[in-house]
Order: C-alpha cells, then sequence, then structure tokens
C-alpha cells in the first residue's frame, strides 16, 4: 500500500465500529443467470438515454444496437461496449438469435415497422412513447402485440416512477378529494433541431420539425403528460382545441414553436397544457388541484401542497416541506415511512436514477419474471392518439372531438 | 459571423462561440455542443440523486458497476493523473469533500461521509474487459469536479468537429476556469487569453497577467480559492489534500496547465496547485505556468513559471 496516496479516514469514534461491521467485499460473489440479451433500435438522444440506464440493470446485456446514421451508431457504440452494430434492423433481427428483447428509439413515425418486425419475430418489445406517428400505426403494434403473445410496453415512464405512483396512491386515497383541475406544461428552450453532419439528411435528422411525419410539440411532449392526467383522473378527454404560433424560431420552420390545448375529459373537468421550445422557465410539470389540495409532479420530484380545510394526516408531522413563495409543499418520498423511522427522510429526497430507468426495470421485469406490465401498448395507443388529435386541434385551430371507442378495452 | 450560446452546468455557466457561416447551421451546433455538456452535468453531478456519479458512488462499493466507454475513459485519465502527480490528483476525495461541507445537504448520500471513510484511487478498481469499476473498499466515493467541466468540453468538441463545413473556429469555456479552442480565428495565430495572476500580499502593486494564444488546445486555471467556505472563522479551500483530506496548505497560489485535452488541463491544473511544483513525470506535452507562495503564504507572481513543450507561449506583463 502506498502510504501517501492510500489512507483510511475516521472521522469519529463511532467510524471504527462501523467499517468493520461492513461484509468483506472479497469474500462475496456475486450470481447471476444468463444474462437478457436485448437490442436497442435508434441510437439517437433518446436511445443513447437508454443505453445509459440499461447498464445499470444486472443481469442484462445489450447484444446490439441499430441505426441508420453512421455517426450516430458510433456515438451509441461507446454507450454499449460489446454490442453488434447494425444499420438495419431486420439484419439485427435476423443476425441476433438469442435476442429476448427489441427497445424502439427510432423516430415516432419509424416505431410501427420496427416494433412489428420485432414482435413478427418473437421478441418482446419497449416502444418509446408516442407510440407512432398516426392513430392507425398505434392500432397496427397493439394488434402486433396481441398476435404475438409477447411483453410490448409504452414508454409512458410516468407509470413507472416512483414517485408518481406513491402521488397516485395519495390521489386514490383522496389525499385532494374532488379533482377539479389539471394542468400540464414543457418549457425548454431549444430550436428541436439537431445538425445534420451530412446535409442531404438534413430533414430525416430533423423529423421533429417535418410537418409530414412529426406530431408536434403535442404529440411528442404532449403524449406523455397527457397518459398522467389519463392515469391520475381515471379518464379520457372527449374534446381538444388547441393554438400554436412560432414565437421564437424563425428558421423557415412550420411546426409551431409554442402551443397551448385544453382537453375536456367526460366529466367536464379539462386539462389545460401549453409546451413552448422559446421559454425554459418550469420546465415540465403536471398538476393535479382538488378540492382538499394540489399534487405537482416533475419527474424525479413531487410535492402535495394542502388546503387549509384538509384533515392532516399523523405522518405529516415528520413530512419534508420545501417553501414556494406562498405555498408550502409536502415533498413526496417514496418509502418516506421507512426512512423516517431511520432518521434518513431527507436522504429520500428525489429519485436515484431519472424516471426512464424504472420504466425499463419495470419491462426487463415483465420480459425476465413475468411481472405485471407497467403500461400495456393499448394505453400506449391513447395517449398518443390524444397527442396526434391535440396536434390536429394546434394545426388547424379547431375543436377536434375524440372518438371515445378509441378508450375503449378490448 | 459568429454564434454564442450559454448553458448553466456544474455550478457553473458555460459559454460557446462559433465563428463560421449560416446563423441557423452555426445556432444548431452550438446547442448541439451544449446539449452534451448538459448531458455530462447530469451524469457527473454530485449534486444529483439520479447522476450516474451517484449510482457509481452507491453501488461500487459492493459490486463492479459497468460504465460507458466515454465515463470509463474519463476514469482511466483520472488514474494517468493520479499516478503522475504522485497522487495529488485523486478523484476519491468524495468523502472528504462531502465531510468539510462542499456538497451541500440536498446532495446525495455519500459513503462514508458520516462514519469512516477511505481516500486512494489506488482502491479505484478498474476491469478493462467488462468495462466496469468497482471499489476496493466500503467507504469509497467519486468527486469528479476537477475533471468533470474538461471531460465535458472535450466531448463538446467532438460534437462541433463532427458537424464539419458550417464552425470555423470556436472558443469554449466552462465559468473561466478551463477554456478551449478549436482551430484560429481567420488570419490569425490564435485565441488571446489572459489569466489574472494573483497579486502579492495586501493586493498591493500592479496586477499581473499572463497572455497565452490558444489554437486547437485547451488551458485550465486553478487557484486555492476558487471555490472556499468559512468554518469557524478559517477560511477553506476547495483543492483537498488526499493525504490529509483537508483543504491544501502549501503548494502554488495559481496554476495553469495547457494541453490539447481539456480533460488534461482541467486536472493538471488542481494537480499542480497541490503539488506547488511540475512533477517530473509529467510529460512536455502538457505545459505548466506556476505561481509560487512564498513563506508567509504570499503570492510571487513575478517569480511565476512556464515548463513544457507550449512554455514560450505565456507572456506575462504588468497592467499600469
Amino acid at each position: 500500500m502506498n502510504e501517501t496516496t492510500r489512507r483510511l479516514f475516521l472521522q469519529q469514534a463511532g467510524g471504527a465500529a462501523a467499517l468493520a461491521l461492513m461484509p468483506a467485499l472479497a469474500g462475496r460473489t456475486l450470481v447471476l443467470d444468463e444474462p437478457l440479451q436485448v437490442a436497442v433500435v435508434g441510437a439517437g438522444r433518446q436511445g443513447r438515454a437508454i443505453l445509459a440506464e440499461l447498464q445499470k440493470i444486472e443481469g442484462l446485456a445489450v447484444a446490439a444496437i441499430c441505426d441508420s446514421d453512421a455517426s450516430r451508431l458510433e456515438s451509441g457504440a461507446r454507450r454499449a461496449p460489446g454490442a453488434r452494430p447494425f444499420a438495419d434492423h431486420r439484419e439485427l433481427l435476423a443476425e441476433s438469435g438469442g435476442l429476448a428483447a427489441v427497445i424502439v428509439a427510432t423516430p415516432t413515425h419509424r416505431h410501427r415497422e420496427v416494433a412489428e418486425d420485432a414482435l413478427a419475430a418473437g421478441r418482446h418489445v419497449y416502444c418509446e412513447a408516442p407510440l407512432a406517428a398516426t392513430i392507425a400505426d398505434c392500432q397496427a403494434i397493439v394488434a402486433a402485440a396481441a398476435r404475438s403473445g409477447r411483453v410490448c410496453q409504452a414508454g409512458l415512464t410516468g407509470r413507472s416512477n416512483p414517485i408518481y405512483k406513491l402521488a397516485h396512491s395519495f390521489l386514490r386515497s383522496g389525499a385532494i378529494r374532488e379533482v377539479v383541475a389539471l394542468r400540464a406544461q414543457n418549457h425548454r428552450k431549444t430550436s428541436w433541431r439537431t445538425p445534420a453532419a451530412d446535409p442531404a439528411r438534413e430533414r430525416e435528422v430533423n423529423w421533429r420539425l417535418d410537418p409530414e411525419v412529426s406530431i408536434g410539440l403535442a404529440g411528442e411532449c404532449g403524449t406523455h403528460q397527457f397518459d398522467v392526467a389519463h392515469w391520475f383522473h381515471g379518464k379520457y378527454p372527449r374534446r381538444v382545441r388547441g393554438t400554436g404560433a412560432i414565437r421564437m424560431h424563425q428558421d423557415g420552420r412550420e411546426l409551431a414553436d409554442t402551443v397551448q390545448c385544453t382537453l375536456s375529459f367526460e366529466d367536464g373537468v379539462e386539462l389545460i397544457y401549453d409546451a413552448t421550445l422559446a421559454n425554459s422557465f418550469e420546465g415540465q410539470y403536471e398538476q393535479v388541484a382538488g378540492t382538499m389540495g394540489t399534487i405537482k409532479l416533475c419527474g424525479t420530484a413531487g410535492w402535495l401542497f394542502k388546503e387549509a380545510d384538509a384533515v392532516t394526516q399523523g405522518w405529516e408531522v415528520y413530512a419534508n416541506r420545501q417553501q414556494f413563495h406562498n405555498e408550502e409543499g409536502i415533498t413526496l418520498i417514496a418509502d418516506a415511512t421507512k426512512l423516517a423511522a431511520q432518521g434518513k427522510l431527507k436522504e429520500g429526497i428525489g429519485l436515484p436514477h431519472p424516471p426512464l430507468y424504472y420504466a425499463l426495470e419495470d419491462f426487463v421485469k415483465s420480459v425476465a419474471a413475468g411481472a405485471p406490465l407497467a403500461c400495456q401498448a393499448a394505453e400506449g395507443l391513447r395517449a398518443a392518439a390524444v397527442g396526434i388529435l391535440a396536434d390536429q386541434a394546434v394545426r388547424s385551430g379547431a375543436t377536434v372531438e375524440i372518438d371515445p371507442s378509441l378508450f375503449e378495452e378490448d | 459571423m459568429i454564434v454564442r450560446r450559454a448553458l448553466f452546468a456544474m455550478g457553473t455557466r458555460f459559454e460557446i462561440a462559433l465563428a463560421g457561416e449560416g446563423e441557423r447551421a452555426l445556432g444548431d451546433v452550438a446547442e448541439a455542443a451544449l446539449a452534451e455538456i448538459g448531458e455530462w452535468d447530469r451524469r457527473l453531478s454530485v449534486f444529483r440523486q439520479d447522476s450516474l456519479l451517484a449510482h457509481v458512488n452507491r453501488t461500487a462499493g459492493a459490486r463492479p458497476v459497468r460504465l460507458d466507454e466515454d465515463t470509463f475513459g474519463l476514469l482511466r485519465a483520472c488514474l494517468a493523473v493520479h499516478r503522475a502527480s504522485g497522487g495529488a490528483f485523486d478523484v476519491t476525495i468524495g468523502p472528504a469533500m462531502r465531510a468539510l461541507g462542499f456538497h451541500d445537504a440536498a446532495a446525495p448520500a455519500c459513503p462514508g461521509a458520516a462514519g469512516a471513510f477511505f481516500i486512494g484511487s489506488d482502491g479505484l478498481l478498474r476491469d478493462e474487459e467488462e468495462h466496469s469499476v468497482r471499489f476496493a473498499r466500503p467507504g469509497m466515493a467519486l468527486d469528479l469536479g476537477a475533471i468533470g467541466k474538461g471531460h465535458a468540453l472535450d466531448l463538446a468538441e467532438r460534437v462541433v468537429r463532427q458537424a464539419n463545413g458550417a464552425v470555423q473556429a470556436a472558443l469554449l469555456h466552462g465559468g473561466t476556469s478551463t477554456i478551449k479552442a478549436i482551430g484560429r480565428p481567420p488570419g490569425k495565430e490564435g485565441f488571446d487569453v489572459a489569466v489574472r495572476l494573483p497579486a502579492p500580499a495586501g493586493g498591493a502593486g500592479p496586477g499581473r497577467f499572463a497572455r497565452v494564444t490558444l489554437a486547437d488546445e485547451s488551458l485550465s486555471v486553478s487557484g486555492r480559492f476558487g471555490r472556499w467556505l468559512e468554518q469557524d472563522g478559517e477560511r477553506l479551500g476547495h483543492v483537498i489534500d488526499p493525504a490529509t483530506a483537508r483543504p491544501i496548505t502549501g503548494g502554488a497560489a495559481l496554476a495553469a496547465a495547457l494541453s490539447r485535452s481539456a480533460r488534461e488541463s482541467d486536472a493538471w491544473s488542481t494537480a499542480l496547485i497541490a503539488l506547488g511544483r511540475r512533477p517530473p513525470a509529467l510529460g512536455p506535452e502538457v505545459t505548466s505556468l506556476i505561481v509560487p507562495l512564498d513563506q508567509a503564504g504570499a503570492a510571487r507572481a513575478e517569480e511565476s513559471r512556464a515548463a513544457g513543450d507550449r512554455a514560450a507561449a505565456f507572456h506575462c506583463w504588468e497592467s499600469q
């Protein structure tokens, strides 16, 4: 041991004892079953984020990655050491024998072909949300999943997010009583453009701005947040109206960089949604206002704001609180009771992983151990359909009726 | 034309200025480069529960943690500077930073922070085949604060270089402690950058500066109190001596490192300020500028020494 570089520091008398109680690392063996082999198709920003989270899941190996763009494939490969690179997903499916599952992270309008091919080849599928860019494509994926009998999870991460699940259980237990209004926003300051190394691929790379294939802000961002509203309110909207404009990015684009939508639910409750690429204030959140309180959710954090006349629960005495101007929020902390008992409540604030991790972990549990699906393809269809119709409302400025048969259970 | 964009990340403000043709194309590249920096902020932050670094710190004491190539390469670079600096640069100082109060209360739990902890990069074990790392014993945690900004700038450079065509030259910096030049301005030798040298005791006398012209290279500067906090009336600097787990007491008044890679310049500026001298194992490809301290702890800017391949690039002068 090099004395100048390797030293043990004891901060307090108890430290030595604590160290002695730690299990010796050398004697520990990690027993893994055969690793579950998965492939990621699409190595853009989302594909790379997925690869980063998959690395953390034990007992899983990324066997192959696929992207039609060579530079994206290369940057994906850096995130998945040892994975076989492919330019075509059909080739990948044909040549990856031991593959259990395929994760679809291609541009939204390209989800269908990959998901259908993978399901037909007997692979389980995790398909990013929105499920597809047209309702017909979404329905085709749902049908392909049903035919295959394989797991097909829609990538709506709210359904797997521990903080959202906790908030949902609070709502179900009556913490905010009757829901009176829903609100959600997605504010970012970005052009939504990606530089294309090859000018010939400019349009393809910037598919989000291509009015022919993109479902705009309401579809691409709204879908995820509309699903949270569906889940929390336990209902689906009947109609949507919207407006949109180009407020900042005067770069020749046709799609709005700032949109507002109002979704009317079957019980008359409305969700007010706004999304912009011109301002980042308060980022992304979903909010459920009830007669006895409000729940606010922002991905890795969530709060409960109580009305003055709401009943005080025993656990609130120990709860962690945060001040927001005139409001005081109770921080939603997963396993709060357990942590409070250990005096570690503050350590539970925030999530140990990005929300995407939990959705992928749920998928792996469903594939490997038959756990119930966190989000069925049919639920992905419902959210995407609302997103697609909201985009139509934004583009036309008209009120769009939503066919309730979209939400019927099979 | 020149397009500028900025981003708050890693507790500082990153800025990028791109020179070239086409406002939209330049803007796209600038945004993509900053997005890369933002992503590494989320991955390497000690202040976020959900960062990759927090995951490594939570997990690597119990089992190996698989890493992507870029992060694995970063740790490899950390260990190389650790060795060449004789241990003065050490990313396993996480628990010491936590214990001293450099991580705020919202930072995720840090192994060893409350009890026994262990500092020493030789306890950071790599598996080259599996691309994984683990800690040799419990009570270890990484803090990449002395190299993360440089790493992010290097990867932002990769984004700029991949988008060939639009960009003629670029200048990127992270909170003015690390600056990277890509190419050079048309018709010029490079980008002129000035470093303010610390004033002698009492702050009296003329201001001293060192100027250097950067082209396709990075410059990092470390001061003893670049970040600091006060404890019991004592001012604690953010440069930690891995041997004592306390802020350095000797070292240099200021150290600058010039290198192709910002990762290297960032790490070496920290190593050099802790050492107070240029170690023999440091290759000539990293140029150093060191402002020594005198016996009383005052800066001796007039005795600044540059060494390395580009030593002649530094020009010191006094302001009026």
